[in-house]
C-alpha cells in the first residue's frame, strides 16, 4: 500500500514541478514578460494585431500583480480549464484547438505503441533466447540501423515513395473530401491518411524495445534461477516464456511509459512531415507562430499525459512483482 | 590479454616450511577501452566516427564553396562542380552537407559532455549522501527530469528565446537529458559506497572530496563512458529534430535545417531527392557509428554480453 | 576401475574433460581427465577450493555448460545412458526425474517474482502424473521433509530467509525422488549453525529416501562428516579417491593431507595447524608435471615432470608419485621423502601457556554496558531492533580478544561502534589513549579522523576492501601521508618496510602492483599491512579468514599472531569459528542475539563451555579428527 500511495505522491510532485516550470518559462526573461514578448513580437512581425496581444496578456495575467498573484491567477485558470486564447486561430481558445487535434494524436500514438510493444518485446524476447543465431543477428544488427534513423527523415521517404512517386497514399492532412462523423468514407479517408504517419512511427518504435528486452532477457538468462528451470527438465518453451521472458518483462512496463516521452518527440516531427491534424502540427505552427499560450499548454498537456503514462505504469508495476512493493514499502 | 609480464612470476623453488610469494598472472581485467574495442561493432562505428571527425575539422578543405554562398544557379543537378548539385536558394548541397558534420559534432560533443558532466555531478553527490535530505531532494529532481518528456519542453524553451545559438541548443539538451544517466550513477556510487576500500579509505584518514573523486569516482569510468556514448548520440538526434521544426541556429548550416528547409520549400514535390536524401543518411550513419560504439560500451555494464 | 563389490554405478565419469575456448582471452582446461563412479544410494563427498573446477564439473554432470565452456572428451555414464551427448529433448526425460540439484548460491535459484507452490508444481507436473490437488499434498509432504511451515508455500522467495530458501531448494530437489541429487555447496554463506542443521537433514533424508548424493564443497570437515567416500579435486583432476574413514586415517595424496592439516582440535593443549603455501596453477597455462608439486613439501624431480596418474593404491586411488613409490612399487633407488600422514609444510602452532600472561596487560579500551537499538520507521510504526545488549568488556594492548557469535549475533555492530562508525544507544565505549580516557561516541570530524590513527581495521572481503583501480603502494602510503605526514623517500622506506612485515618480499615487486594480480591470501595480508601503517594500539579484524581458502587460512592467522607479538598491538578477533578463536585469542566473548551468553580465557571457555549456545556453535566446528 506504501507503495502505491508513494508512487501517487511522487505523480503530485512532478505534477506541480511542471505545472509551475510551464509557470517560470516566460517569466525568465527580466522585465514585464508580456510586454517584452508583445515588442518582440512586433519587432519580427509589424502585422500584430490587438487580437494577439489580447492574448499574449491573458496568458501572462495582470503585469501590475505580484508573482504571487499572478501564480495562483494561474492555478485557478488551469484548474477552470481555461488556458487562454490562441492568436493563430484567434479567436478560438486554446481548450477548442487542441480539443479539435487532441483525438488524432490520441489515435496515433496509441494505435503504433501497442504495436511497437507487442512487437518489440516478442522480437526482442525471441532474439535474446536464440541467442546469436542468424535471426537474431539480424534483428539485432537491423533494428540498431534502423533505430538510427531519424523518425521525420523516414516520414520524408515515405512520403517521397508512397505519396508523390507511387501516390499510394495522402500526402498530407487527417482526412479531405468527406464529412467528419461516423461514417464509412470518413473512416476509410482517416485510414488511408494515417497510414503512413503510423508506418513512420512503427519503423522506429519497436526498436528500444526489441534491444531493452533482449538485454533484460540475456542478462536473466545468466540467473541461477533459469539454469535451475533448465535442470528441472521443463520444456524450453515454459523456460523461455514463464521464467525468463516474464522477469524480463517486468522493467519494460515502466520503461514503456518512459519511452512514451520519446515516441512524443517522434510523432510531432512526423505529423509536422505530414501535415497531419494532430498535436505535433500544432506544436509546430504554434512555434513558427510564435504562439506562446498554444505552445505552453501543449506542452503541459503532453507532459501530463506522459506523467499519468507513468504513473499507471508504476502502479501496474507494483501489482506485477511482489519485490517492488516490499523494497520501497 | 594479460598486462603481467611474465618475468615478474617468482622463480626458484620453494622451500619447505617457508611460504612462497609469487605473484600469478591471473587475467587482467581489461581496461574499458579494451574491452570495447573487442567489439567488431564499436571498433567499425570508430572509424567511421573518425571519419566523420576529419570531416568536420578540415571542412574548409574538403568542401568545394561557401555552404551559405548563394550565387550558384539554383536546382542545378548533381555534376563534377556541384556534387550533388544546389537548392532552391542556389546554394551547394554537398558544402551545406560537409559543413553540416560540424554543428552535428559539436553538438554531439558539447551536449554529450555537459549532460555527463551534470549527470555525475547529482548522481555522486546523491549517491554519497544516500538516506539524507540531500540525496531525497536530488532524487526527486531527477526523476522529475527523467518522466518529463525532453523534446516538447525543450521545443518550448528555444521558442521563448532570442537567438538560437549552437550553445543555447547545447545548453538546452544537456539540461533536459542528463537525468537517466544521473540515476544510473547514483545507483552504482551507492553499491561502491558500500565496499569496503572506501570504508579503509576512511580509516586512511581520508576526506569525503577525496573518497569521492579519488576512490570512488575511477571505478565508474565505464559508466561515465557509456553515460557519455548515449547522451552525445540523443544530442545529436535532437539538434536535428529541432532543427526540422525550425528551431535550429539560423546562421549557420546543419544537417536539420538543410532538412527543415527541404521540406518547408518543396523539395519532395519537386523531385530534389539529393537535397533529402543526403542529409537524412549522413545523419543516420553517424548516429549508426554512435550506436555501434555503444554495442562496445555495453559489454562495460553488463558482462553477460560479452563473448559472443 | 568400479570397485567389484559395487555392481552398476549409478554415475560413471570416464576421462572428462571440459575446456573454456573464450574467443576474447586464453582458453583453458578446466575440468581435465576425471575419472569416478557414484554408486546407488552412496554419499559421494567432491573437496575442492576456489579453481579447482568442482562447480565446473558439476555444471558439466547436469549438462548445464554454456558457451564457451563444452565437454571436450569424456564420457558420462548415467543409469546405463550415456548423456554425454543427448540433445535438450533427450535430457529433459531424465532431468529432475533422476537426476536433481542443488546450486550454490541458491538464494537465487528460485524465481523471485513466482510464488514458491507453482516452482514445485511445474516441475512435479512436467515428470509425474500427479495433477491439482495431488501436486499440493506433495508439496506439503515435501516441506515437512526439511520442516518448513506449510504457510511458506505460498510465500514469495524474498520472503523466506536464507537458510529457509535453501530447505526449500532441497525438498524441490527431492520432489520426485530422484536417483542423484548433486549439492554444490548448499550452504555455503549460511551460518554455520544453519549449515550444521541442513546437512544433518540432508544426511538423514538420504538414508531415509536412499537417493544417491554427489556433495561439492571447500570445506574438508563438512564432507568429511557426511559422506561415503571422498573425491579431492585439485586444478581440475581428481587427485584423490577414498572413503571417508581410509582418508581420515591416511591421506595419500599431499594436498588432501594439507586441507586436513587446516583444522585441528581446539580443546587440546597445543593445537598445531598446518597452511599450504603458494597458489593454484593457473589453468591457462599448460604445466608439466604434478600440478601441486610447485606447493609441495613431498615432491621428488619426477612430480616436475610427468603427470602422475590415478592409481588404485591400497582402498582408493591416488594421482601422487610418492605415494605411488611408497606404497606400489618400491623406492627403486628414488630417494623419498619419508612416509608420513601430516603435511609437513609450515605450520602454525599454539600451546596452552601462551595466552596466560596476556591478561595481565594494559588495557586500551574498554566497553561498558553498550547497547544499541536500531529503529527502523515504517510509516507511523517504529521497528526496534536490539542489536547489543548491555555488553562489556575490555581489549588489552599486545592481547587478543576474540568475539565470537553467528552472523546477526550483534558481533559486527560492536565492531562498528569501537570504530567510531556508529554510537551506542546506551552504555559507553572509553579509549584509554595517549590523550587520557576518551569517549568514542563524542569523536566527531577531526577528532574521529585522529581517533582512527590508534584503531585499525582489517576487513572478511580482501577483494572488495583493496580499491581496484589504485596500486599497493598507493594504498599503503595514504594513511602515512594523512596522519604522519611522510614524504618522499621516508614514505616510500616505510611503505616497503610494511610490505615485508606482511611477508610480501621483496617489497620492490609487489609496490607497483594492483590487487587484483595478487591472491586472497597476498590482498589480505595487504589489508593487514595498511591497517599497520598507523602503528595503531587496536585493529578490529572482522572474519579476516572466512573468504579466504582453507588451506591458506593458518597463514593469515599466523600473520596476525606475529603482529600482537612484534608490535604489541591489541586486536578484536571477529569470528564465527571457534577453532580459529582459540588459535588466536586469549579471551574469548561468545555472543548470541546481541547478549555475552559467555566471556572468558578461550582454553576454558572451549574445554568447559557454559552456555548450549557456545556448545552448538562448538559442535559446529568440523572436526575431522
Amino acid at each position: 500500500m506504501r507503495y502505491f500511495l508513494r508512487k501517487l505522491g511522487f505523480f503530485l510532485g512532478t505534477l506541480w514541478a511542471v505545472v509551475t516550470l510551464n509557470f517560470m518559462i516566460p517569466r525568465l526573461q527580466p522585465g514585464d514578460p508580456a510586454e517584452l514578448m508583445v515588442r518582440r513580437l512586433q519587432g519580427k512581425d509589424s502585422q500584430l494585431d490587438t487580437a494577439q496581444v489580447e492574448a499574449m496578456r491573458s496568458m501572462l495575467g495582470a503585469p501590475d500583480g505580484s508573482l504571487w498573484t499572478q501564480y495562483w491567477a494561474y492555478l485557478a485558470d488551469l484548474l477552470r480549464g481555461d488556458f487562454g486564447v490562441s492568436y493563430t486561430y484567434y479567436p478560438f481558445s486554446v481548450a477548442e484547438v487542441i480539443g479539435q487535434a487532441i483525438w488524432w494524436t490520441v489515435g496515433l500514438v496509441v494505435v503504433t505503441q501497442i504495436i511497437s510493444f507487442v512487437v518489440g518485446i516478442v522480437l526482442g524476447a525471441y532474439a535474446a533466447w536464440r541467442r546469436n543465431s542468424k535471426l537474431d543477428t539480424t534483428i539485432t544488427l537491423g533494428s540498431t540501423f534502423l533505430g538510427t534513423l531519424q523518425p521525420f527523415w523516414i516520414a520524408l521517404v515515405l512520403l517521397y515513395v508512397f505519396g508523390y512517386t507511387l501516390g499510394w497514399f495522402p500526402t498530407s492532412g487527417g482526412y479531405s473530401a468527406s464529412t467528419p462523423g461516423l461514417n464509412m468514407f470518413f473512416i476509410e479517408e482517416v485510414l488511408s491518411h494515417s497510414t503512413l504517419p503510423a508506418v513512420a512511427l512503427l519503423i522506429v518504435t519497436p526498436i528500444g524495445w526489441i534491444l531493452g528486452m533482449r538485454n533484460t532477457m540475456i542478462m536473466n538468462l545468466g540467473e541461477d534461477y533459469i539454469r535451475l528451470a533448465k535442470a528441472k527438465g521443463l520444456p524450453d518453451r515454459t523456460v523461455a516464456l514463464r521464467y525468463a521472458a516474464r522477469n524480463a518483462l517486468l522493467p519494460s512496463v515502466t520503461g514503456f511509459a518512459l519511452a512514451l516521452g520519446s515516441v512524443l518527440g517522434g510523432t510531432i516531427l512526423v505529423e509536422t512531415v505530414f501535415d497531419y491534424p494532430g498535436l505535433g502540427r500544432l506544436m509546430g505552427e504554434a512555434v513558427s507562430n510564435k504562439d506562446y499560450p498554444l505552445l505552453q499548454t501543449l506542452m503541459l498537456l503532453t507532459t501530463t499525459g506522459v506523467l499519468i503514462a507513468n504513473l499507471i505504469a508504476d502502479l501496474l508495476y507494483g501489482v506485477l512483482d511482489p519485490r517492488a512493493r516490499r523494497a520501497e514499502g | 590479454m594479460s598486462t603481467t609480464p611474465n618475468d615478474f612470476m617468482a622463480e626458484g623453488e620453494p622451500d619447505q616450511g617457508q611460504a612462497v610469494e609469487q605473484v600469478g598472472s591471473s587475467t587482467t581485467p581489461d581496461s574499458w577501452w579494451q574491452v570495447v574495442w573487442s567489439s567488431k561493432k564499436a571498433r567499425v562505428g570508430l572509424v567511421i566516427l573518425g571519419l566523420y571527425v576529419l570531416m568536420a575539422v578540415f571542412a574548409p578543405l574538403i568542401a568545394p564553396h561557401d555552404p551559405l554562398d548563394g550565387s550558384f544557379t539554383p536546382l542545378l543537378p548533381p555534376s563534377g562542380e556541384h556534387w550533388l548539385g544546389t537548392n532552391t536558394n542556389g546554394r551547394d548541397i554537398a558544402s551545406q552537407l560537409i559543413f553540416g558534420s560540424r554543428i552535428s559534432l559539436l553538438v554531439g560533443l558539447f551536449g554529450g559532455a555537459l549532460a555527463t558532466a551534470i549527470a555525475l555531478v547529482v548522481g555522486l553527490v546523491s549517491g554519497y549522501t544516500e538516506g539524507t535530505i540531500v540525496d531525497d531532494v536530488l532524487s526527486f529532481v531527477t526523476n522529475v527530469a527523467l518522466v518529463i518528456p525532453a523534446l516538447p519542453l525543450i521545443i518550448t524553451l528555444v521558442a521563448y528565446s532570442d537567438t538560437r545559438g549552437v550553445w543555447l541548443i547545447v545548453g538546452i539538451i544537456a539540461l533536459t537529458s542528463w537525468a537517466g544517466a544521473a540515476r544510473g550513477k547514483r545507483a552504482q556510487i551507492i553499491t561502491l559506497r558500500n565496499r569496503d576500500f572506501v570504508t579503509s579509505a576512511k580509516f586512511s584518514g581520508e576526506g569525503s572530496a577525496r573518497i569521492i573523486f579519488s576512490e570512488i569516482m575511477p571505478n565508474m569510468s565505464s559508466l561515465v563512458v557509456a553515460g557519455f556514448v548515449g547522451a552525445a548520440t540523443g544530442a545529436v538526434g535532437a539538434e536535428a529534430g529541432l532543427a526540422v521544426l525550425g528551431l535550429g541556429d539560423t546562421r549557420s548550416v546543419s544537417w536539420g535545417t538543410m532538412l527543415y528547409q527541404a521540406d518547408a520549400q518543396g523539395a519532395i514535390q519537386q523531385g530534389l531527392l539529393t537535397w533529402i536524401f543526403a542529409p537524412g543518411l549522413a545523419l543516420a550513419i553517424l548516429i549508426t557509428a554512435m550506436s555501434f560504439i555503444n554495442f562496445g560500451v555495453d559489454l562495460l555494464s553488463n558482462p553477460h554480453l560479452r563473448e559472443d | 576401475m568400479a570397485r567389484p563389490n559395487e555392481g552398476t554405478p549409478l554415475l560413471e565419469v570416464r576421462n572428462l574433460e571440459v575446456r573454456y575456448e573464450p574467443k576474447a582471452s586464453r582458453s583453458l582446461t578446466a575440468v581435465q581427465d576425471v575419472n569416478f563412479t557414484i554408486a546407488p544410494g552412496e554419499f559421494v563427498g567432491l573437496i575442492g577450493e576456489s579453481g579447482s573446477g568442482k562447480t565446473t564439473l558439476a555444471t558439466a554432470l547436469l549438462r548445464l555448460l554454456e558457451k564457451p565452456g563444452r565437454i571436450s572428451n569424456g564420457t558420462i555414464m548415467f543409469d546405463g545412458t550415456d548423456i554425454t551427448h543427448l540433445d535438450q529433448d533427450e535430457l529433459r526425460a531424465i532431468r529432475w526425474r533422476d537426476l536433481s540439484t542443488v546450486f550454490q548460491s541458491s538464494m537465487n535459484s528460485l524465481n523471485p517474482v513466482v510464488r514458491i507452490e507453482p516452482q514445485f508444481r511445474d516441475a512435479i507436473e512436467q515428470h509425474s502424473d500427479l495433477r491439482g490437488e495431488d501436486v499440493s499434498a506433495r508439496v506439503r509432504e515435501l516441506f515437512d521433509m526439511v520442516f518448513i511451515d506449510h504457510r511458506f508455500i505460498t510465500a514469495f522467495p524474498h520472503e523466506l530467509s536464507g537458510g529457509m530458501k535453501q530447505r526449500v531448494n532441497l525438498a524441490l530437489a527431492l520432489a520426485l525422488d530422484p536417483k542423484l541429487v548433486l549439492l554444490d555447496e548448499p550452504t555455503t554463506g549460511l551460518d554455520v549453525v544453519v549449515q550444521h542443521s541442513i546437512l544433518q537433514n540432508v544426511r538423514k533424508l538420504q538414508e531415509e529416501k536412499g537417493f544417491a548424493v554427489l556433495f561439492i564443497s571447500h570445506d574438508i570437515g563438512t564432507v568429511l562428516d557426511l559422506s561415503d567416500r571422498i573425491l579431492v579435486m585439485y586444478s581440475g583432476r581428481i587427485v584423490e579417491d577414498q572413503t571417508a574413514a581410509e582418508l581420515l586415517r591416511e591421506p595419500l595424496h599431499p594436498y588432501t593431507k594439507g586441507l586436513l592439516g587446516s583444522y585441528g582440535d581446539p580443546r587440546a593443549e597445543t593445537v598445531r595447524i598446518t597452511y599450504i603455501p603458494g597458489r593454484p596453477p593457473d589453468l591457462s597455462l599448460v604445466s608439466e608435471g604434478c600440478s601441486f608439486a610447485p606447493r609441495c613439501p613431498e615432491k621428488i624431480d619426477r612430480c616436475l615432470t610427468e603427470y602422475p596418474e590415478l592409481l588404485p593404491i591400497e582402498s582408493g586411488e591416488v594421482a601422487c608419485h610418492v605415494a605411488a613409490l611408497h606404497r606400489l612399487v618400491g623406492a627403486d633407488g628414488i630417494e623419498l621423502p619419508e612416509r608420513n600422514r601430516r603435511f609437513v609444510g609450515p605450520e602454525f602452532v599454539k600451546t596452552a601457556d601462551e595466552s596466560a600472561h596476556a591478561r595481565e596487560r594494559d588495557i586500551v579500551l574498554t566497553v561498558d554496558n553498550v547497547t544499541k537499538v536500531f529503529e527502523k520507521r515504517r510509516g507511523l510504526k517504529v521497528d526496534r531492533t536490539v542489536a547489543v545488549a548491555d555488553t562489556s568488556f575490555v581489549l588489552r594492548k599486545g592481547a587478543v580478544t576474540a568475539l565470537v557469535g553467528q552472523s546477526g549475533s550483534g558481533k559486527s555492530t560492536l565492531a562498528r561502534m569501537i570504530t567510531g562508525i556508529d554510537s551506542p544507544t546506551e552504555g559507553r565505549i572509553v579509549f584509554h589513549g595517549p590523550d587520557g580516557d576518551q569517549e568514542v561516541a563524542s569523536f566527531r570530524g577531526r577528532a574521529l579522523r585522529s581517533y582512527r590513527s590508534h584503531v585499525q581495521m582489517v576487513f572478511q572481503d580482501p577483494y572488495s576492501a583493496l580499491n581496484p583501480t589504485k596500486r599497493l603502494g598507493q594504498i599503503l602510503e595514504r594513511p602515512l601521508v594523512n596522519y604522519h605526514g611522510l614524504k618522499g623517500d621516508a614514505r616510500r622506506k616505510r611503505v616497503e618496510e610494511l610490505l615485508e612485515t606482511v611477508a610480501l618480499t621483496p617489497a620492490d615487486r609487489f609496490i607497483n602492483r594492483y590487487a587484483y594480480e595478487l591472491s586472497g591470501g597476498q590482498r589480505q595480508r595487504v589489508v593487514i599491512a595498511r591497517a599497520l601503517a598507523v602503528l595503531p594500539e587496536v585493529i578490529v579484524a572482522d572474519e579476516p579468514i572466512s573468504s579466504l581458502d582453507v588451506s591458506i587460512r593458518a597463514e593469515i592467522l599466523e600473520l596476525l599472531n606475529d603482529l600482537v607479538q612484534d608490535h604489541d598491538v591489541g586486536i578484536l578477533y571477529i569470528t564465527h569459528d571457534l577453532l580459529s578463536a582459540r588459535m588466536l585469542a586469549d579471551e574469548v566473548i561468545v555472543l548470541n542475539e546481541g547478549r555475552v551468553v559467555e566471556q572468558g580465557p578461550v582454553l576454558q571457555v572451549i574445554r568447559d563451555p557454559q552456555d548450549p549456545y557456545t556448545r552448538t556453535l562448538l559442535d559446529a566446528v568440523p572436526n575431522p579428527f
